[in-house]
């Protein structure tokens, strides 16, 4: 079904070839009912095998016909000596090598040769090993063969170091290609990781069971070096190649986050807390515990948003009355104890909230997107990038991995050239340009965090910045002024509802169409949303669940020409008196 | 020096309108040339080959010109002692075409014809200890049977009956450094397995953990100057690969990262105007496969003339409805 050029013809060739296919179906019939009669039967000979393997040639796909050579085979092994048996499956094993050969992208044939290979009494791994190495001579890519060779390396025990040679070797002879830096990138973890996980020097086996949950998935300093050396080898030869820019990306990678709460808010008139986590979680059922002036207290999680399952911000309500007298003092502990941590929160006499966290700048969130605190290595990778840009000023992978070492190396320092470089980039590949438009955006964002975070403030402004998408929502838990005025927002996502403490948005002259995110904010008063596309009253249904909201612009949205819409939002929105439309 | 994009040229005379009547005759045809040799070459996976036919015909309207008793029947005839349903009589079940008999049960608002818990203990039985899925007895590995596993047991609002917390964490060490997935642990991302993957992962309510931005990267990367898409770097554009990729891009949410007005005419200049019918590329032989996938591309990408079509699924979204399922998309 693929790759099946249409070719014209004529009636008369048409006819031929009709007449032509009319027998070849009338033999193809004749032998697979035999197959199945046979077996039906209960027949297991080697003419069943026969019989099979006429079909198998040429439809390699018909996964039934492995199926019954399978049963001939495990009866054939139950019948005959060991010896007898060895060659039967080498003549089967030969078999699958023609199969191959004419169809090497054929799922059946190749979990066949694994199945044959794991029974075979005397198994030849390196005959194996020779098989892959053919075959990905001839199609560097076939990922069949590249799966069935990881197979054969954990069967045998082929080291890892010998397999990243393997890869060197493929990568050395031909740069461009994928499937060797996907294979590195499996291995180097294994060979070289972050941190050493145990004092044995054994030579690790190949295993590829290690996944990015399980391990660490990064690599340790050293070995990162010289591959960025390899890489940059790669892209320097053919700057078009994609697999080395993918590869590249990877290694200047982050590590993951520590998994921790990242902060506990609390409210003493709302007699709440909210809890921000490191990643999304679904607090019901992650052994989340509060204990409240060394009491342990029944409540109830919520996520911020109910269409966030799994939330890195949850809220609760405390009982009645237990933290509302301004003159007591409380402490409160959070505990995951599935992460075993937890964080600790104080409640001062005279204070009306308080607060304890990690801040984004204090976690180093945004600025190590890299795991390499070299900042003279990264200096001189983007002075490479940057001459190689001069070469080929319209190359997109160089233009996007300049904008990642300069965030890596300073996000505020270069944020200017980092803009310049995204325009440059819209320009060059614009069928990708919603990709590079939320990207900045992102970038944008997580620089606003870090001047806040400086500047020691809730109040967290980004207006005019073409942003297209909200991210790190969670970031802004403690927010209480937010201005994303004269921006292309389409709408304010369910994450939005994590800024728990927002009382002022502004976000005059974008375009949004939907306020999801405006849900359950129990500080927010005034919300202007003038010069939006806000076009029903079911749009502003969400801010019904904000008690405190008093004043509402929507001047400049297609809602203000419904007819009777004052009296309706009025019904909808009660607590708000100041209404523009 | 330099590597040249690997991609096809759209001719001027390639079509640009949607021929959905022509589509639609091309598939009530195709079943109806029972003898052709083509025809029975592919017996091997007839199940899904009805699948697709009749979810084209649904997303196109014209699900009632299909013969839906005799399609039933013949599901009726497919399902084995142990509980799966093979892709024709004579064959051996599979998971493969044990979800296609559910889809296609589940389109036509009749489950219950085949013996549902036989199912589910046919699906439950083929999980191995470390949560994977083999497809069928010979115990072949593949995420693309974690896909049809917990999609077959949602539809049939029994997913309880597996151990899904172990399935996730199977499909999660599949995950790869570019955010994709392959086959098994180690395997390269392929745009087709990471749609197994997303999928499930939307089913299973864990789309979380995916690292969306970093695989809406590869997967919009995957968007070649003819406007086709590719299943992994460096291959050539395919209807296939469209819907697998897009329907991907949907479900992390990361749709609008692909220049969707170009994807639209690489879809329509696959379609054949004499036969009906889509192909892989311009110019190759149509299929039901590539019909299906070029059809429920085009509603993803919000072609009003089809039904909106569920990306996890690849079923209509009003059949969904229907049973109630609405698994997870990232926003
Ligand atoms: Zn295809």
């Amino acid at each position: 079904m693929h790759g099946r050029v249409k070719v014209k013809s004529t009636a008369q060739q048409e006819e031929e070839k009709r007449k032509e296919r009319e027998k070849k179906l009338k033999v193809y019939i004749s032998l697979r009912d035999a197959c199945f009669n046979k077996r039906k039967d209960g027949v297991f000979d080697e003419e069943a095998l026969q019989l099979t393997q006429q079909l198998l040639s040429s439809n390699p796909d018909f996964a039934t016909l492995w199926n019954y050579r399978r049963e001939i085979l495990l009866h054939l092994e139950k019948e005959r000596e060991k010896e007898e048996v060895q060659k039967v499956y080498e003549a089967e094993l030969a078999f699958l090598e023609s199969c191959l050969k004419v169809n090497p992208k054929s799922y059946g044939s190749w979990h066949h040769r694994g199945w044959v290979s794991s029974r075979l009494p005397q198994p030849d791994w390196n005959r194996e090993l020779g098989l892959c190495d053919r075959c990905l001579s001839l199609d560097d890519r076939n990922f069949h063969c590249w799966d069935y060779r990881r197979m054969v390396v954990k069967a045998s025990g082929v080291s890892v170091d010998q397999e990243l040679q393997f890869t060197d070797r493929l990568i050395g002879s031909n740069f461009s290609n994928y499937s060797s830096w996907h294979y590195r990138s499996t291995l180097l973890p294994l060979l070289h990781p972050s941190q050493p996980p145990s004092p044995c020097h054994q030579p690790p086996v190949a295993s590829p069971t290690n996944s990015p949950q399980t391990h660490s998935h990064r690599v340790c300093e050293e070995q990162l070096l010289k591959e960025y050396e390899l890489v940059q080898n790669a892209f320097f030869t053919d700057p078009n190649d994609q697999s080395a820019w993918f590869y590249y990306r990877w290694l200047l990678g982050r590590a993951e986050r520590e998994e921790m709460i990242s902060c506990v808010y609390v409210s003493r008139e709302g007699e709440r807390v909210a809890v921000a986590f490191s990643r999304p979680v679904h607090a019901p059922s992650v052994g989340l515990i509060l204990v409240l002036d060394g009491q342990p207290q029944q409540v109830e999680w919520k996520s911020s948003h109910p269409r966030l399952r799994h939330s890195p911000v949850w809220i609760c309500e405390l009982p009645p009355g237990s933290v509302s007298d301004i003159n007591n003092e409380h402490n409160l502990t959070v505990h995951w104890s599935e992460k075993h941590t937890h964080r600790d929160c104080a409640l001062y006499t005279g204070r009306t909230e308080s607060w304890c966290r990690d801040s984004a700048t204090d976690q180093e969130l945004f600025r190590s997107e890299l795991s390499v605190e070299k900042t003279s290595v990264l200096q001189s990778e983007l002075q490479s990038c940057t001459q190689l840009l001069e070469l080929e000023p319209q190359n997109k992978w160089c233009l996007l991995t300049i904008i990642l070492l300069m965030r890596a190396l300073d996000p505020l320092g270069y944020e200017r050239e980092t803009l310049a470089h995204f325009n440059t980039l819209k320009e060059v590949d614009s069928m990708r340009s919603s990709y590079y438009n939320d990207l900045c955006s992102k970038f944008m964002i997580e620089n606003t965090i870090l001047k806040m975070e400086y500047a020691e403030v809730r109040v967290f402004s980004l207006s005019d910045k073409n942003l297209t998408s909200l991210c790190h929502l969670d970031q802004l838990l403690l927010v209480t002024h937010i201005n994303l005025s004269s921006n292309r927002l389409l709408r304010l996502p369910p994450q939005f509802a994590m800024l728990q403490c927002v009382e002022v948005l502004e976000a005059e002259d974008n375009t949004i169409e939907s306020l999801e995110g405006l849900y359950h904010l129990p500080s927010l008063q005034e919300v202007s949303l003038r010069n939006n596309q806000i076009t029903k009253l079911a749009d502003l249904e969400p801010l019904a669940s904000c008690p405190k909201l008093t004043r509402l612009d929507l001047r400049g949205n297609p809602i203000t020409e419904t007819e009777n819409v004052e009296a309706e939002i009025v019904k909808l929105l009660p607590s708000v008196t100041d209404l523009l439309l | 020096m330099g590597t040249q994009v690997k991609d096809v040229i759209i001719k001027p005379d390639a079509p640009t309108t949607l021929l959905l009547d022509k589509h639609a005759d091309y598939i009530a045809a195709y079943g109806s040339k029972k003898d052709d040799y083509e025809y029975t070459l592919s017996e091997y996976l007839r199940m899904s080959g009805i699948y697709w036919g009749l979810t084209v015909m649904d997303l196109m309207g014209q699900l009632g010109r299909m013969n839906r008793d005799e399609i039933i029947e013949f599901i009726k005839s497919c399902q084995h002692e142990c509980g799966g349903i093979s892709a024709s009589i004579g064959h051996d079940p599979h998971l493969l075409y044990t979800l296609s008999a559910v889809q296609i049960l589940t389109l036509y608002d009749c489950v219950n014809v085949i013996d549902v818990d036989k199912v589910v203990e046919y699906v439950r039985a083929l999980q191995q200890e470390d949560g994977s899925f083999a497809g069928d007895k010979w115990g072949e590995i593949d995420t693309r049977f974690s896909f049809c596993a917990v999609a077959t047991l949602a539809l049939l609002g029994r997913l309880d009956a597996i151990n899904v917390d172990k399935a996730v964490e199977f499909v999660l060490s599949c995950m790869n450094f570019d955010g994709g997935f392959g086959c098994r642990p180690g395997s390269e991302s392929h745009a087709g397995q990471i749609y197994c993957c997303t999928g499930f992962l939307s089913v299973t309510g864990q789309l979380h953990q995916v690292n969306a931005d970093l695989l809406g990267w590869w997967l919009c990367e995957r968007q070649l100057p003819s406007g086709g898409l590719n299943g992994r770097p460096e291959k050539l554009p395919d209807v296939c690969y469209s819907w697998w990729v897009l329907a991907s891009l949907k479900i992390i949410g990361r749709i609008h990262w692909i220049d969707k007005m170009k994807l639209r005419m690489f879809i329509l200049a696959c379609q054949d105007e004499e036969t009906g019918g889509f192909a892989d590329r311009p110019g190759d032989m149509v299929d039901p496969f590539h019909t299906l996938f070029g059809v429920a591309g085009l509603s993803l990408l919000g072609d009003e003339q089809i039904k909106a079509v569920n990306p996890v699924f690849c079923m209509p979204e009003d059949v969904l409805q229907r049973i109630g399922l609405q698994p997870e998309l990232l926003s």
